[in-house]
């Protein structure tokens, strides 16, 4: 059997794989269907310090080769999180991510701040590119000197690993990868959703009822790849790749071209046990290729390939 | 369509109205699963009634026999326990919104979680639709042994009307006390206008709704329904179709907030 553990910045993963923001409830909803101990992390839905209602209906469409959404980050807040679901998800064996978001500096600082004193929380994602939260066009998702700056003011407030979530909707991501490390980030995730759109002439409707959304699935995993690999190329510290994985062969796509872990995202829709079955898919993989660790194969596009291969 | 899905274990007899998110496994197929209530259940097979209207139902309806599907439920929370009682129950079903009346009629006239069987003049099922093509085999519901009133926009089968205009006529001509117990399922300025009725005249009104769904587990926050704040869902602004619904209580929910 292959070994899958991974180290992410100072987390030990007992393998690279990571539920997508969004993707997997707040807490324990899938534990059944994809138990937490088959795990490398859980990463929360988006929390943000005032509930959210979130979007108006219609919030998601699929298109011939992935998945629009525009939730519009609803949940219940911080303190609901606390209360309710960082206790239950503290059971997780498994490490635990909380995703926080906001639409001002002030409100991530504060959300680390908060989720600084909980020992639950074994690392915080920053989503800085939620595109369903005023159109995406939040400055920290798109300018680098913002985004380095909300690094640097809530690394000030915690200790725990920080792991900033790009937007793929940039025009050089490494630019922003550099950013957030300068700002003292322990990771990077790329990427979040493409801005996509979809209509129906003939009823001269929009699909999403905000006509713009997040796209994902496996349509975007290309861009993602490539996105990820950019990201690999210009920064230091570890980089999560997301974007379209709904395979093994996925997931090591993703190692090879510069990632230590990966988040599934869309695919836990289509398939929510897919992520429960994945390690052990990754590991036949691996054994197939006689490769004794996972750890072989992150960054390994450059490296000639092993004699015995 | 009738879809009939065996699933490698058979399931206990399920709760009408709960329904399972159905994926064809080819990969040519939506790779979403779709939301189908659970129509009947005959032994160890499921069978889905399913109206062919987008990427998802005609990939479900090109399935060949003996081919895999990818089903996951079932979810949601099904009907109320129907008792007997001086109160009869009245279901509404509008096209394939009579889904989840099958196996309800069939359990109530049982006994649900081991209650009494209700007897069948105690339920009423009005099944509408535009024409009486859109009475999907209206003629097994009729054949359950309750009273099945049909009604079409263009008078093709029985009653001319919708399905309250045909309740108002049940109760004009006295053939319904004044005071029913209601179920609905359909289109959903029916389900609107069958909350409305019902919180008018006092009614006790379950809704089972439909929604576009990205799980159908609760993950993805993609069907939420407005809800009342002086609702028994309390006050948070939305239920989440698939885990709290799809049956709600009419009080709970509001359909015409600009959800």
């Amino acid at each position: 059997m292959a070994d899958l553990a991974v180290r992410l910045a100072s987390l030990e993963l007992r393998n690279p794989l990571l539920s997508a923001s969004g993707t997997f409830g707040h807490g324990l909803e899938m534990q059944y269907l994809s138990p937490p101990e088959r795990l490398g992390g859980l990463v929360s839905k988006t929390v943000s310090l005032l509930p959210r209602p979130g979007n108006k209906n219609p919030r998601i469409f699929e298109t011939e080769a992935g998945f629009l959404n525009s939730i519009g980050l609803e949940n219940r807040g911080i303190e609901s999180y606390l209360a309710s679901t960082l206790p239950e998800v503290a059971t997780a064996d498994c490490v635990i991510f909380t995703n926080i978001g906001g639409e001002r500096e002030a409100d991530f600082v504060e959300l680390a701040r908060i989720l600084d004193e909980r020992d639950e929380v074994d690392a915080l994602e920053l989503n800085l590119s939620c595109p369903n939260v005023q159109g995406g066009k939040l400055p920290f998702g798109t300018d680098p000197k913002t985004a380095e700056s909300v690094l640097r003011e809530v690394r000030k407030v915690t200790k725990k690993p920080l792991f900033a979530k790009l937007s793929p909707n940039v025009t050089r991501i490494s630019d922003m990868a550099r950013a957030v490390e300068a700002g003292g980030a322990d990771g990077v995730t790329a990427v979040n959703t493409l801005l996509g759109m979809a209509v129906d002439w003939r009823k001269r409707a929009w699909r999403l009822a905000t006509k713009q959304g997040g796209y994902s699935g496996v349509g975007i995993k290309p861009v993602a790849l490539r996105c990820a690999w950019e990201c690999a190329q210009a920064v230091d510290i570890p980089v999560i790749g997301c974007g379209g994985i709904r395979s093994a062969e996925d997931v090591l796509e993703y190692l090879a071209v510069g990632c230590t872990a990966v988040q599934v995202g869309t695919a836990s829709f289509s398939d929510p046990a897919l992520l429960g079955r994945l390690a052990g898919e990754v590991s036949e993989l691996l054994d197939a290729a006689g490769i004794d660790s996972v750890c072989e194969l992150i960054d390994c596009m450059e490296r000639p390939l092993p004699a015995s291969v | 369509m009738i879809l009939a899905v065996r699933p490698p274990a058979a399931f206990p007899p399920l709760r009408a109205a709960r329904f399972f998110m159905l994926r064809r496994l080819d990969s040519l197929s939506p790779e979403i699963p779709r939301p189908f209530s659970l129509y009947r259940q005959v032994g160890d097979e499921l069978q889905f009634l399913i109206k062919v209207m987008g990427r998802g139902t005609r990939a479900l309806a090109a399935t060949q026999p003996g081919e895999s599907l990818r089903l996951i439920g079932p979810l949601g929370n099904g009907w109320p326990t129907l008792t007997p009682g001086s109160v009869p129950w009245v279901m509404l079903g509008g096209g394939i919104g009579s889904a989840p009346f099958f196996e309800l009629i069939r359990q109530a006239r049982a006994g649900m979680d081991g209650g009494a069987p209700v007897p069948a003049d105690q339920l009423t099922f009005l099944y509408g639709g535009a024409h009486a093509g859109f009475l999907y085999d209206i003629e097994a519901f009729e054949a359950l042994g309750v009273r099945v009133v049909a009604c079409t926009d263009d008078g093709s089968r029985g009653f001319r009307g919708n399905v309250l205009q045909a309740l108002e006529a049940e109760w004009d001509a006295g053939r319904l006390p004044r005071e029913v117990r209601l179920l609905a399922c359909g289109p959903e300025r029916m389900l609107e206008a069958t909350g409305k009725l019902a919180a008018a005249r006092g009614l006790e009104c379950w809704l089972s709704l439909e929604s576009l769904m990205g799980c159908g587990v609760g993950i993805c926050n993609g069907c939420p329904v407005a809800t009342r704040p002086d609702g028994p869902l309390g006050a948070w602004t939305n239920a989440k179709c698939c885990v709290e619904g799809p049956v709600f209580e009419g009080r709970a929910i509001d359909l015409e907030a600009p959800v």
